[in-house]
C-alpha cells in the first residue's frame, strides 16, 4: 500500500495556523502526532507513506528534527517513509538534522519515481540501495554477484538497509521501497 | 526619588554595557527613569534591551518606571515606527509626546519590535519577515535567494531560545542600518531578548558539574554556543545554535550572546569583537544579536 500525506494540510489541521512554516518543536510535536494518527489508521498491512512537503513554506531545524528525525527514529510499524516536494533549503535543514541523529532518509525528488538516500550512510548502504533501485530486488547472493562484494558484505548491507526502513523485503528479496 | 538610568545617544550592543552598569547599580524594586532624551539612535538590540529591563522590573515587582522619550522628533519617529513605543506603553509610564505614524512598508525595519511568548508567536514572526527579508538580502545585501529561508530559519532559532528556555516572555526585532564605523556596509540585524532565568540557569542541572569550579555564566555561553549543549536529554537538541552559526559562517555573520555577566561572540574576520567577555555587569535573561553583512562587492 502506498499513501500519501500532505504535511502542509496536517500543518494546518494540527495548529491552526494561517501560515505554512513548520517552525518550532511544539509545531513538529503536533504534525508528527497527526502523521502517526494517519499512518495507523491504514491498519496492519506494509505501507510505504510519501511525506509531501510541496506546499511547505519555511522548515526550521527544530520541527525537522521533531518531524522528520523521531519518526525516522521510531517509525510506525511496518511503515518505510519517504520525503517529496523538497526544496533545496527544505532539504538542508532535514539534512543537517539527520547527520546530527546519524539516521538517513529517501528522499523522492525525480518525476521517475526514484528515490535516493540523503543524511548519514556508508558508502556500502548507498550501493546496495542504488543496485536494488535501478536494477531491481535482489537476495543477498544476488547483490554480492552484482556489485562483486563477498556474501557477507552484502548481507550486512542489506540488513542495515532494511533495519532503516531504507529497502522493505518480501520472499526473500530485498526491495526498494518505491519499485513497485 | 527616582533613580535615573541614562540611555546611551547611541544605543546598540556595545553602548549597552554602560546602560547595564547603572541598571545594576541598585534594587530593581527601586523607581527608575528611564531617560532617552538625549537619545539619537537605537539598534534594535537597544530597543529589546530597555522593553526587557522594564519586563525585569515588573517581573521583579519593582514600581512601574517612568521613560522620557527623545527629544529629537525623528528619533522618536523612528521608535514608534519600530514598535518601541507601543509595547513600552505597557511597561513604563512614559512622559513626552509620542507620534502616531502609519507603517511604511519599504521600511528599514523588517520586523517591528514583537513578543516572543509562546510558539504561535514563532509563526507569525516568521510569517511577517519572509517577504522584507527577501527584499532586503537580495536586493540590498546581494544575498542569494535563498539566503531568505536560512535568514527565517536563523530567525526562528533565535526566538525559539525564549520559548523553550528562558521561563518567561521576551522581545525581538529586526532592522537593516549601516555599519558605518564597523564595516562601512549594510547590514540586517536581528535582536532577541528575554528577562528569564538565561543560560546559566537553564543549563545548570546538566552542565555545572561538568565544569566544576569554571561553571559561571561563560562557561554556560560556551556549553551551549561552542559546544551546541542543551539542557534537555535528548540528542537531538541543541542544533538550533548550530544552525544559525552554520548559517552565519556561510555569510560571515556575526553572533553574540550576552547573559548573565558574560557574553560571547562568533567574531567574523570584518569584526574586532572579542570572542569571550565576564564578569560584565549582571542583566536579567539572555540577550541575542545576529548580524548578516552585505557581500563584499555588493556596492551596499
Amino acid at each position: 500500500m502506498r499513501q500519501t500525506i500532505r504535511v502542509e494540510r496536517l500543518l494546518r489541521e494540527s495548529v491552526q495556523t494561517t501560515y505554512c512554516d513548520l517552525v518550532t518543536r511544539s509545531t513538529g510535536r503536533a504534525v508528527r502526532a497527526s502523521i502517526e494518527q494517519v499512518l495507523a489508521s491504514a491498519g496492519a498491512a506494509e505501507q510505504v507513506a510519501l511525506l509531501d512537503f510541496s506546499e511547505v513554506g519555511l522548515v526550521d531545524l527544530s520541527c525537522a528534527d521533531e518531524i522528520v528525525a523521531k519518526l525516522l527514529q521510531d517509525p510506525p510499524r511496518l511503515t518505510f517513509l519517504v520525503l517529496q516536494g523538497l526544496r533545496e533549503e527544505q532539504l538542508e535543514a532535514i539534512e543537517h538534522v539527520l547527520e546530527h541523529r546519524d539516521l538517513a532518509a529517501l528522499v523522492s525528488d525525480s518525476a521517475d519515481g526514484t528515490a535516493r538516500i540523503v543524511g548519514r550512510v556508508s558508502p556500502d548502504l548507498r550501493s546496495a540501495f542504488l543496485s536494488l533501485q535501478s536494477t531491481g530486488p535482489a537476495t543477498a547472493a544476488q547483490l554480492a554477484e552484482r556489485l562483486g562484494w563477498p556474501l557477507s558484505q552484502a548481507g550486512e548491507a542489506l540488513d542495515s538497509l532494511l533495519r532503516m526502513r531504507l529497502a522493505r523485503s518480501a520472499d526473500g528479496l530485498f526491495i526498494a521501497p518505491l519499485s513497485a | 526619588m527616582s533613580r535615573v538610568l541614562e540611555i546611551p545617544a547611541a544605543f546598540d550592543d556595545r553602548t549597552f554595557e554602560t546602560f547595564a552598569q547603572t541598571f545594576s547599580q541598585g534594587p530593581l524594586t527601586e523607581r527608575l527613569l528611564f531617560d532617552a532624551r538625549a537619545a539619537q539612535w537605537a539598534s534594535p538590540f537597544g530597543l529589546v534591551a530597555m522593553l526587557t529591563a522594564a519586563q525585569a522590573i515588573r517581573e521583579a515587582g519593582g514600581p512601574t518606571p517612568v521613560f522620557t522619550v527623545p527629544n529629537a522628533d525623528e528619533v522618536r519617529r523612528y521608535w514608534t515606527k519600530a514598535g518601541f513605543f507601543h509595547h513600552a506603553a505597557d511597561l513604563f509610564e512614559i512622559h513626552g509626546r509620542v507620534p502616531r505614524i502609519k507603517p511604511d512598508e519599504r521600511s528599514d525595519v523588517l520586523l517591528d519590535v514583537t513578543p516572543v511568548r509562546a510558539s504561535e508567536d514563532v509563526h507569525t514572526v516568521v510569517g511577517k519577515i519572509q517577504e522584507g527579508a527577501a527584499r532586503i538580502l537580495h536586493e540590498e545585501l546581494r544575498l542569494e535567494a535563498k539566503a531568505t529561508m536560512g535568514f527565517a530559519m536563523a530567525l526562528s532559532e533565535a526566538c525559539q531560545n525564549i520559548v523553550e528556555h528562558a521561563g518567561t516572555s521576551g522581545w525581538v526585532a529586526v532592522h537593516a542600518y549601516t555599519f558605518r564605523k564597523r564595516l562601512g556596509r549594510r547590514v540586517v540585524v536581528i535582536a532577541v531578548s528575554d528577562a528569564g532565568v538565561g543560560f546559566r540557569r537553564s543549563l545548570e542541572a546538566t552542565q555545572a558539574r561538568r565544569f566544576g569550579d569554571r561553571w559561571g555564566d561563560g562557561a554556560a555561553l560556551e556549553a551551549a554556543v561552542i559546544q551546541n549543549v542543551s539542557r534537555f536529554r535528548d540528542p537531538g537538541r541543541g542544533q538550533g545554535i548550530a544552525g544559525i552559526k552554520r548559517y552565519l559562517s556561510r555569510w560571515a555573520g556575526k553572533l553574540s550572546i550576552r547573559s548573565g555577566t558574560a557574553r560571547i561572540a562568533i567574531v567574523p574576520p570584518w569584526d574586532d569583537d572579542q570572542p569571550m567577555i565576564e564578569h560584565l555587569a549582571p542583566f536579567p535573561g539572555a540577550q541575542v544579536q545576529i548580524v548578516i553583512p552585505a557581500q563584499e562587492g555588493s556596492g551596499s
